[in-house]
């Protein structure tokens, strides 16, 4: 195997790999996804074994990004898009087919984080440093796992006390890793991982995260923040049990605090009180995961996840110059998730079954000052799941499940129980090709408030039209659906004695019911669910994707990632006015072509670069005075296609290793992306000016404001 | 730029097709997956060496490499330094490791020993 000769060289590098086998299922036994793991230098492999289409995203290819949390971590993936950061919140939002990061169900190792009110920014909260490894799945994802699937899953295997002691068996073994990272644009980041085995059965692992900006930069000179400040501070404490009696455990403590304040720059405009938002979240979460393997019969096992959490939300936009345009919201939600989940195998056939409680209580406060809402409610889901698995010989697979989700909200107001029915197949002619086909439903409740908070940042009126009128959950808790549907090819090749891999796929997902921000319509942002009863058997929101990946490695020191995607997603967007009629309109914000050169090369002395070449195609924009709409008239504008090149040299030593990149090198920016923030002759402006009060739109990022970025960081061991 | 890259990608695989490659069989003596880490890391790490691989059931070698660069005794050479026998199967012809290189491998992958060989059955 040529791959291993790699493996032996990565392991080399980071001995870690040799012991931190990743599991996706949490617990050995009920290896749910029934996943082949190789930790080979590819970085991302697709398994042929698996009837989903699974990237696994090693630790090797998660050093290549530039930096630091599982938004920035999909950089050298071609699958996952990673969309430009606002300037008022400063995170970073993830697409898959087109459609925003919210529709794949993100997991920390099977239980919810980035979620209801941590939907915009939870995958800021999952530090780079904490990840074991990525599985990102394309298509929808299994039933065990809830309802929340639409467009596919990515699960992050964080650090568990076994990978960071490395060595279980040596019992007083220690191990602190210190990561640290700062960049041009002034932000620090230091992350701490410590682990000790305190008995033969329990061992004890602390990660935590330091981050911050202080500085504040205006390279566009508009007046506001390119980034915001603020900090973050973030911790977990995980225990892990290996009993007897086939029992294991896993139980974590997680707390975070994050704060950001962006907008203008107060020195700017002396005598004004400047346009500021100010955005902080806060969580405590406990889970607990258990698993047994009978010892029996290791064919049976039982899985129980109890996860507790409280996240609260709080944001303010806007200056007290304009109080029309003000906004402010409160949010806190406290939730618990109880599963149980239990797996026989029966020789060709295998069965899993679950049951799921989960319960969540909101409490959001919004107010502007044509929307204010004040009004608590509650999410309870009794859910039940049924997956067989099929597998007569090694050259098909066929996965069934479905689950019936008894849902509060959906059940007091369509009087319903909601099926999901999955199907998953898999058949390889041979053992180098694998075709996958995928059809599935899921459901999720749409928080369009709090998930979209920076897309909020703008002066144009937010009017949230037929709140609640289909959906009893409260003005801000809506049902989205869909159907998910996609075939794809993986094989694997040896060309000129060296391996290579080719992907291709199409997917498709139609939206029954979704959430609409829409973005076409002048002077006005409204906010709407679609309305079934206009048009009951039109869709909402369609996307239809499809591309073709190859990894391959040129010789035994370099390897080339080529990537090209072709998408289209359109939304039903409503024509406002006697007679409203609603009609397709592109998405904002979605290229409709990609493209990705990722090259690497190691080089003696473990020097190693890593070079990635980003093709953005054209994508529809709003146009710009949303009062006096371009020359033309037109409403959609087209951004340019632009080219992102991002590298990054990095040196291993035995204590460590560190490396330094470059972000943007082609310096590519985009021009004026506050709308409304100058006059023509470059001015800044008060909020209370009257083109500020008109113009001001603070969401048509679609490209890097920042340009060149350098910046540097280094991995250390400390053993004691 | 999208195109000269994707041109310069092409150049180097025009490049690595261009060279003259050879292809190697032999046995090379070992007995666990660590002797498969030595025996490889060791292959792949030799200038003019393209891909190695060891089989850790038929033991069973296999090198591809460049003539121009690194002849086949330098090959066996390396491997015979890091304490690994080897054997053509083509003629009976023997490589043994010096006892001195033998001696410096970990003593789970000491494959001379009938007791280390039994262990790992």
């Amino acid at each position: 195997m040529t791959i291993k000769s790699l493996k032996i060289f990565l392991i080399i590098l980071l001995p870690n790999l040799l012991y931190s086998q990743s599991d996706t299922a949490i617990y050995k036994g009920l290896n749910l996804d029934a996943v082949e793991v190789k930790t080979d230098a590819l970085g991302t492999a697709i398994s042929l074994k698996d009837p989903k289409l699974k990237t696994i995203i090693s630790r090797a290819e998660l050093k290549k990004a530039a930096c630091c949390n599982l938004s920035e971590s999909f950089e050298t993936n071609p699958s996952i898009d990673v969309s430009f950061t606002d300037a008022i919140t400063g995170t970073k939002q993830i697409q898959l087919f087109g459609l925003a990061g919210k529709y794949a169900q993100i997991q920390t190792e099977l239980t919810p984080l980035v979620r209801g009110l941590l939907a915009n920014s939870g995958l800021s909260y999952i530090p780079g440093a904490w990840i074991h490894s990525i599985q990102l799945t394309k298509g929808i994802g299994s039933v065990s796992n809830g309802f929340e699937s639409m467009t596919g899953q990515i699960n992050v295997e964080l650090l568990k006390p076994e990978d960071i002691i490395e060595d279980v068996v040596n019992d007083k073994s220690v191990k602190l890793r210190l990561n640290s990272y700062i960049n041009q644009g002034g932000r620090v980041e230091t992350n701490l991982i410590y682990g000790k085995q305190i008995s033969k059965k329990w061992s004890l692992g602390f990660l935590g995260h330091a981050s911050g900006r202080s500085l504040t930069v205006d390279n566009n000179k508009d007046g506001f923040a390119d980034m915001p400040t603020g900090y973050q501070l973030n911790g977990m404490v995980r225990a892990r049990y290996f009993g007897q009696n086939g029992w294991e455990g896993l139980h974590t403590i997680h707390v975070l605090e994050d704060k950001k304040t962006g907008g203008q720059i107060s020195s700017d405009l002396p005598g004004s009180n400047p346009w500021q938002s100010n955005m902080g979240q806060n969580r405590f979460a406990v889970s607990s995961k258990n698993g047994w393997v009978n010892p029996q019969n290791p064919n049976q096992s039982i899985g129980i996840i109890l996860h507790g959490y409280s996240q609260s939300m709080t944001g303010i936009m806007g200056s007290i110059e304009d109080l029309k345009n003000k906004k402010d919201l409160s949010a806190l939600q406290i939730g618990g998730i109880g599963q149980l989940l239990f797996k026989q195998d029966w020789g060709k056939l295998s069965q899993t079954s679950t049951i799921g409680v989960f319960y969540d209580n909101y409490h959001i406060d919004f107010k502007t000052n044509n929307i204010q809402t004040n009004r608590p409610f509650t999410e309870r889901n009794i859910g039940l799941s049924s997956e067989w698995t099929w597998r007569p010989n090694e050259f098909i697979t066929l996965v069934t499940g479905g689950r019936f989700d008894w849902h509060s909200i959906i059940l007091n107001s369509q009087n319903r129980v909601p099926f999901s029915p999955r199907i998953h197949a898999r058949i390889a002619p041979n053992n180098k090709n694998v075709f996958r086909l995928v059809f599935g439903e899921g459901f999720r409740m749409a928080l369009p408030i709090t998930e979209e908070w920076g897309r909020l940042a703008s002066n144009r009126e937010i009017r949230g039209d037929q709140f609640g009128s289909n959906i009893v959950g409260g003005d801000q808790l809506s049902l989205e659906e869909s159907t998910n549907a996609g075939i794809s090819y993986t094989g694997n090749f040896i060309l000129n004695y060296m391996p290579g891999s080719i992907t291709a796929n199409i997917h498709g997902t139609w939206f029954n019911e979704a959430v609409i921000h829409d973005y076409w319509t002048y002077h006005m942002r409204y906010i709407y669910p679609n309305d079934p009863s206009l048009n009951p058997t039109d869709f909402a929101m369609i996307s239809g994707s499809s591309g073709v990946s190859s990894n391959y490695k040129l010789d035994k020191k370099t390897q080339i990632r080529l990537a090209y995607r072709y998408q289209n997603v359109v939304v039903r967007n409503k024509v406002h006015g006697v007679n409203p009629i609603s009609i397709l309109m592109p998405a904002a914000f979605v290229a409709k072509h990609r493209a990705l050169i990722n090259l690497s090369r190691d080089f003696i002395s473990n020097w190693s670069l890593d070079l990635t070449l980003q093709y953005h195609g054209e994508q529809p924009v709003p146009s710009i005075h949303p009062l006096s709409p371009g020359l033309d008239g037109n409403i959609i504008d087209n951004a340019p296609a632009f080219r992102l090149l991002n590298f990054q040299i990095r040196k291993v030593t035995k204590k460590g290793d560190f490396y330094l990149g470059m972000e943007n090198a082609l310096n590519f920016q985009q021009l004026n992306p506050i709308d409304g923030a100058v006059n023509i002759n470059g001015d800044r402006l008060r909020p209370s000016n009257s083109t500020f009060t008109e113009n001001f739109d603070a969401t048509r990022v679609w490209g890097p404001i920042f340009g060149r970025m350098i910046y540097f960081g280094l991995n250390f061991k400390l053993i004691d | 730029m999208k195109y000269s890259l994707l041109i310069l990608s092409l150049l180097i695989t025009v490049n690595a097709f261009a060279q003259k490659k050879v292809e190697l069989k032999f046995i090379t003596d070992g007995v666990c997956g660590m002797c498969e880490d030595r025996i490889e890391k060791t292959l792949i790490d030799l200038r003019g060496v393209w891909s190695a691989e060891w089989d850790l059931n038929t033991h069973e070698t296999f090198v591809v490499y460049n003539t121009k660069k690194i002849s086949e005794d330098k090959i066996h050479e390396a491997l015979a330094e890091v304490g690994h026998d080897q054997a053509c199967s083509c003629i009976d012809e023997k490589i043994i490791a010096m006892e001195e290189s033998y001696s410096n491998i970990n003593p789970c992958c000491r494959y001379r020993d009938p007791n280390v060989i039994e262990a790992h059955k």
